[in-house]
């Protein structure tokens, strides 16, 4: 298990037969995961500036690297409360289809290699969640249920729109 | 890109945003101007003490403003420092007065079109207007 840094993270080299490679990250008591790929690095999330008008699940914008990032509170998100933005939270930062973003959680646990025989069809009802999970699977450090975060994205952008 | 564009600091609340200073007519003072054409109140949240008013011409000449707390200066800011939103944030605002973002000091600031603030503005009361009347 990688520990998260504010180091550049390299793009997580290939899994061992028969794992999935997930990153994975804590929301409302929760353990939830997507694709290591997506994430390009872990940072520490500096002053965020709001932007008016946004919806609860965009709580601000921060620079990284000379580019402009918006946040998003995977917390929100999923209809949780909204994760803790003190001055120790860590983003993940992203790439979701065209969207390059950093991710907010109440915790950012790492990569975590998931073993395929694992990973089920999520049960029907699985909470707020539900409708974006792809699986549930379970490693040494418990259960995680793994989400299909560029739908998820992509229907919270559309729920503001709708708004 | 090449090229300075001075832009409107202010204070509004706790949040300090930009215009671009070509769109403010005039920095005025709320006690003395007309209240019916002043936002006293808009998304971008409620002066703690409106003490200036940003002044600007609506499209049918008319003068509008913004109560404010404080107008902070104007600053000449480079071209390439002023920058689109991020494309989640773009078009998820409930807003389209937040035009895009200036990088002051390394810090990005919403950069506020204050006619289409208005504008939004006073068609929103319209619209609460007739439907009180309904």
């Amino acid at each position: 298990m990688a520990e998260p840094s504010d180091a550049p993270r390299a793009a997580p080299t290939a899994p061992a037969p028969g794992e999935a490679w997930l990153f994975c990250v804590r929301a409302g008591g929760g353990r939830y995961a997507f694709d290591a790929a997506l994430v390009s690095e872990v940072v520490r999330l500096g002053t965020l500036t709001r932007l008016p008008g946004a919806p609860p699940f965009l709580p601000g914008v921060f620079t990284h690297r000379g580019d402009v990032l918006a946040v998003l509170d995977l917390c929100q998100a999923l209809s949780l409360p909204a994760a803790s933005l003190g001055a120790s939270a860590r983003a993940a930062v992203l790439r979701v289809g065209e969207w390059r973003l950093a991710l907010l959680a109440d915790a950012v646990e790492g990569l975590a290699a998931v073993p395929r025989r694992t990973l089920e069809p999520p049960p029907a009802g699985s909470g707020p969640a539900a409708a974006w999970l792809t699986a549930v699977g379970r490693d040494g450090r418990g259960p995680v249920a793994v989400l299909d975060l560029a739908r998820l994205v992509a229907a919270a952008r559309d729920r503001s729109l709708g708004s | 890109m090449t090229g300075a564009e001075p832009v409107v600091l202010f204070q509004l609340g706790p949040r300090i945003l930009a215009a671009r200073a070509g769109g403010v007519e005039r920095i005025g003072n709320p006690r003395e101007e007309g209240a019916s054409r002043l936002l006293a109140e808009s998304c971008l949240g409620r002066p703690w003490v409106p003490l200036r008013s940003l002044i600007v011409l609506s499209e049918a000449g008319l003068e509008a403003g913004l109560c404010v707390d404080r107008v902070l200066g104007v600053r000449s800011v480079d071209a390439a420092d002023l920058l689109p939103l991020p494309p989640l944030a773009a078009g998820a605002l409930s807003t389209a007065a937040v035009a895009g973002l200036v990088m002051l000091d390394g810090a990005p600031t919403p950069l506020v079109d204050l006619p289409t603030l208005i504008r939004e503005q006073q068609q929103a009361a319209a619209r609460d207007a007739r439907s009180t009347d309904a």
